[in-house]
């Protein structure tokens, strides 16, 4: 994580890519990639992670009135997959995983038929 | 008819005022009662057949009691058809073994002296013994060699330790609430169990009420111990040779509830449930609790459906498992029914190949790969 | 946090961990494991013949695009010798098949695989558009349901083709069991976990190579080649993410990921423990297209509505009451030498299976399931003339049929 000190003091905001697939792109305008810009750090210091991602997709990109179709118990719904670089958020630490610089999030839902 | 003048009269008496609605009838609580009592009697009755089987011997019965609402309610209700032999100098036909695992052993909880005295009071009649969890090293010796062998390389027993000691070790090495609750509900049937054997009891019977079947059913096909419904939620002959019985199988928990409203004997021997706390996290439960709240929840809008979960359960055939391998911890059936070419034995993890141990419990077991 | 290494080639970046055993594998490896395990499946229940036509029921979606991969990649691999082809059903529904329709098209080209398409309006002279406008958007599911089971066969036979393999995975299994659990129906749990359906009275083999992999693999694996499928909910089924059985599931596997599979084995064994009488004579021999839906319509496979439950809860507490009806008389104080033991009711009938007289597909009924909806269909009249000959049959198999009737499309 050396090369991000410099986000890690608050410097930069963080820019990252978020894309909805699956038929999770249907909540979202039906647009599939998003390029989201997150402040460098929050007002109690921490820096952004997913849980903080999902709020801010929630508020600002959602254009679809079901919140409970992408979020429960404050969480991802059960049956949407989330990629953090294409790799399963559970080797990153899924919902406390500090966003990083470039970093590419996926949301693939699995409960959508075809 | 002219009746008293009555409000909203009985259903069924039509001699007094109704106090509740039990599946689509407005009932006074002696018919409750006794509505009640003959959805039990239905069950209970079995045991009579014994006598005639074994030359008028009486059959030993055992009934764990854990002071929840429902086996206390079980165990009044066999109270009430004691009482009702004795007045009509009716054969007894059964004795009735009473047994208590010490809650405050399995659960952080307050100590049940109280309650325990209560019922010992209340049940002169009976044979009542209250033991330790784990006692479960006492009374199934091959329960530590068990252990080690399940809980893998990593976790080391002390023998020097006390059984209390080296039980909440074994319990704590198991990392998730559904496996904790998975492991601790086999090691309490064994206990039970072997307490059974000992008293020489032939049958235990078992409180659950039919919403905690239907919960049991789904709780046990979703952990892989399909093949062990046929005894764990139907009326069936356990891997141990004792008959497993569940006479409120017709009741709905809310039922049992009303029951020991109704019933002052009661108050000082139920141990309230904890008011389940709906902020737990899904993915923070157990998969038996899960069960249970998807049972109330929709049982409370389908009482019907949820209580036809057990009675489907209870159309599975056992014959096919007997004589089969069973598994060193649960006694469940090792690998595949008969008939059942399915692969998701082989499918598994390379080291439960030849184990011991069924697809059930390995999927318990203290992780090893993590 | 530092990458995770594969578990397996020691190697490479872990970017997935495997539901059923946790081991955390990178992209190569696992896509080489996810083909390996489908492979040995195929091998296992000895699914194909060399020389054999299959054709896969293609809907554009995730499961039957994977699985067309999947099966090009080990019939090449493992030289199976597989005659295969796309068959793909136009239920004509306007702005949702059509996108869908367009990814079979360029998977066909993708694959290399000869595309069959087969429309309800040339199989019934009603597409899914005339009959909503017909009967309303409720209730819809239930015809799409029906006329797509009969469909695939039909297409299958106009192709000559005996065997059509369907994008059913290990969850869509799970739900079936949860499903046929708490709706009480032990035939339809016992047939739905078997890879193989086929029926004695029609000679088209339905099965499902992907019964063991899970969802959540087949997302991941359609994401890391990067397949070109489609998605969408059912434009007429908009209710259709809630559901008992399959949020249930999802929860499960939020808990603990394995479980899925462990429904599956469940399910397995039970089906296994369901006696006989009420299975049918054989095991999985008949009714097996009846039951599934093939593909297709998602978002509506295995979900079972409120409607359905609220309809079961009142069926049984009909049957509750006069069941206590009848006893309560005969007991109003319990004499122990007299009653009986109580035994548990094991009962129910098996359905026997003939042909419809209309259309000649298999039926367990005079006239099958299609023709009674066409019928009403032509007639104006939706939906009452399934009825007939309903009234004699005992209580669970008239709750059976009513659940049917319901949700024909949930399998």
């Amino acid at each position: 994580m050396a090369h991000s000190s410099a986000t890690a003091q608050g410097v930069f905001p963080v820019s990252i890519t978020v894309e909805f697939t699956g038929g999770l792109e249907l909540l979202f305008g039906n647009e599939r990639k998003h390029k989201v810009i997150l402040p460098a750090q929050l007002e109690d210091g921490s820096r952004p992670n997913i849980s903080y991602l999902l709020k801010y997709l929630v508020n600002n990109l959602m254009k679809d009135q079901r919140t409970d179709m992408f979020i429960m118990e404050d969480n991802v719904r059960p049956g949407i997959l989330v990629l953090i670089n294409d790799a399963d958020w559970e080797l990153e630490g899924e919902e406390t995983y500090e966003l990083q610089q470039g970093d590419n999030i996926v949301f693939v839902s699995t409960l959508h038929g075809g | 008819m002219p009746a008293k003048e009555l409000n909203q009269p009985c259903t069924e008496c039509k001699d007094a005022e109704s106090e509740l609605s039990v599946r689509q009838k407005q009932l006074c609580r002696h018919c409750f009662k006794r509505f009640i009592m003959h959805k039990v009697h239905m069950h209970i009755n079995t045991v009579y057949k014994f006598r005639k089987e074994n030359n008028g011997a009486r059959h030993q019965l055992l009934l764990p009691l854990s002071f929840g609402v429902s086996s206390s309610v079980l165990l009044e209700m066999l109270n009430v058809d004691y009482q009702r032999r004795l007045d009509n100098e009716l054969p007894m036909g059964y004795d009735l073994h009473i047994l208590v695992v010490e809650p405050s052993t399995m659960t952080v909880s307050a100590s049940c002296d109280k309650n325990y005295e209560v019922l010992q009071k209340n049940n002169p009649m009976r044979t009542v013994n209250r033991i330790p969890f784990h006692s479960v090293f006492e009374h199934v010796p091959e329960m530590e060699e068990i252990m080690r062998e399940y809980a893998g390389a990593q976790f080391v027993d002390d023998a020097s330790k006390s059984n209390e000691e080296r039980l909440a070790a074994f319990r704590a090495s198991i990392s998730t609430a559904t496996s904790q609750t998975d492991v601790d509900t086999i090691l309490l049937t064994r206990l039970v169990v072997e307490f059974a054997k000992k008293s020489g009891c032939k049958s235990v019977l078992w409180g659950d009420s039919d919403s905690r079947l239907a919960a049991k059913a789904l709780a046990g096909v979703a952990k892989g111990r399909g093949a062990s419904l046929t005894w764990q939620v139907s009326d069936g002959m356990s891997p141990w040779g004792l008959k497993f019985q569940y006479p409120l199988r017709d009741l709905y928990k809310a039922e049992l509830l009303e029951y020991a409203h109704f019933t002052p004997e009661l108050f000082e021997i139920i141990i309230p449930d904890k008011p389940a706390s709906d902020n737990v996290l899904t993915k923070n439960l157990s998969i038996d609790e899960l069960m249970m709240r998807y049972v109330e929840n929709q049982g409370a809008k389908y009482p019907g459906v949820m209580a036809n979960v057990a009675r489907t359960a209870n159309k599975l055939d056992p014959s096919d498992t007997k004589n089969a391998p069973s598994c060193s911890l649960c006694g469940g059936l090792l690998g595949n029914v008969k008939g059942n070419v399915g692969v998701t034995v082989a499918g598994q993890a390379e080291d439960c190949q030849s184990s011991q141990f069924c697809y059930g419990c390995m999927r318990s077991r203290p992780e090893v790969l993590r | 946090m530092a990458p995770t290494v594969c578990f397996n080639c020691k190697e490479a970046r872990a970017v997935i961990i495997r539901p059923k055993n946790r081991h955390k594998l990178c992209r190569a490896c696992f896509i080489q494991i996810f083909e390996t395990e489908v492979h040995e499946t195929i091998i296992g229940t000895k699914l194909f013949f060399r020389g054999e036509r299959v054709a896969i029921g293609a809907s554009g979606g995730k499961d039957s695009t994977v699985l067309a991969a999947v099966l090009k990649t080990l019939n090449e691999r493992y030289d199976y010798g597989l005659n295969l082809c796309l068959l793909s059903i136009d239920e004509g529904i306007r702005g949702y098949r059509d996108d869908s329709l367009e990814t079979v098209k360029r998977n066909a080209v993708q694959y290399e695989m000869p595309l069959e398409i087969v429309g309800y309006g040339e199989l019934y002279g009603w597409t899914m558009d005339q009959v909503v406008a017909q009967v309303g958007k409720k209730g819809n599911c239930t015809y799409c349901g029906v006329f797509r089971r009969q469909a695939l066969d039909r297409g299958a036979a106009r192709l000559g083709i005996k065997h059509v393999v369907t994008g059913h995975n290990a969850d869509d299994v799970a739900e079936t069991v949860m499903m046929n659990l708490l709706r009480g129906d032990l035939p339809r749990l016992s047939r739905g976990t078997s890879i193989v359906t086929d029926s004695d009275a029609s000679d088209i083999k339905r099965s499902k190579p992907l019964k063991y992999a899970y969802e959540k693999e087949i997302v991941l694996y359609a994401h890391h080649r990067q397949l070109d499928y489609f998605s969408t909910e059912c434009i007429y089924s908009p209710e259709a993410f809630r559901g008992s059985a399959r949020t249930l599931i999802k929860d499960l596997e939020k808990i603990r990921p394995s479980s899925i599979l462990d429904i599956v084995k469940s399910g397995e064994d039970m089906a296994a423990l369901v006696p006989v009488e009420v299975r049918g004579s054989g095991k999985s021999k008949h009714a097996g297209a009846e039951d599934e839906s093939a593909g297709g319509c998602g978002s509506q496979n295995g979900r079972s509505s409120g409607g359905e439950m609220a309809a079961m809860e009142k069926q049984l507490t009909e049957n509750d009451a006069a069941e206590s009806r009848e006893t309560e008389i005969k007991l109003p104080v319990a004499t122990s030498k007299k009653s009986k033991p109580a035994k548990p009711a094991k009962q129910i009938k098996g359905q026997t299976m003939g042909h419809c007289e209309r259309c000649g597909y298999i039926s367990s009924q005079r006239i099958c399931k299609a023709c009674t909806l066409l019928d009403g269909l032509n007639r104006n009249r939706p939906k009452t003339a399934i009825e007939v000959g309903m009234e004699d049959e005992e209580g669970s198999s008239t709750l059976m049929r009513q659940m049917e009737r319901a949700q024909l499309g949930a399998t």
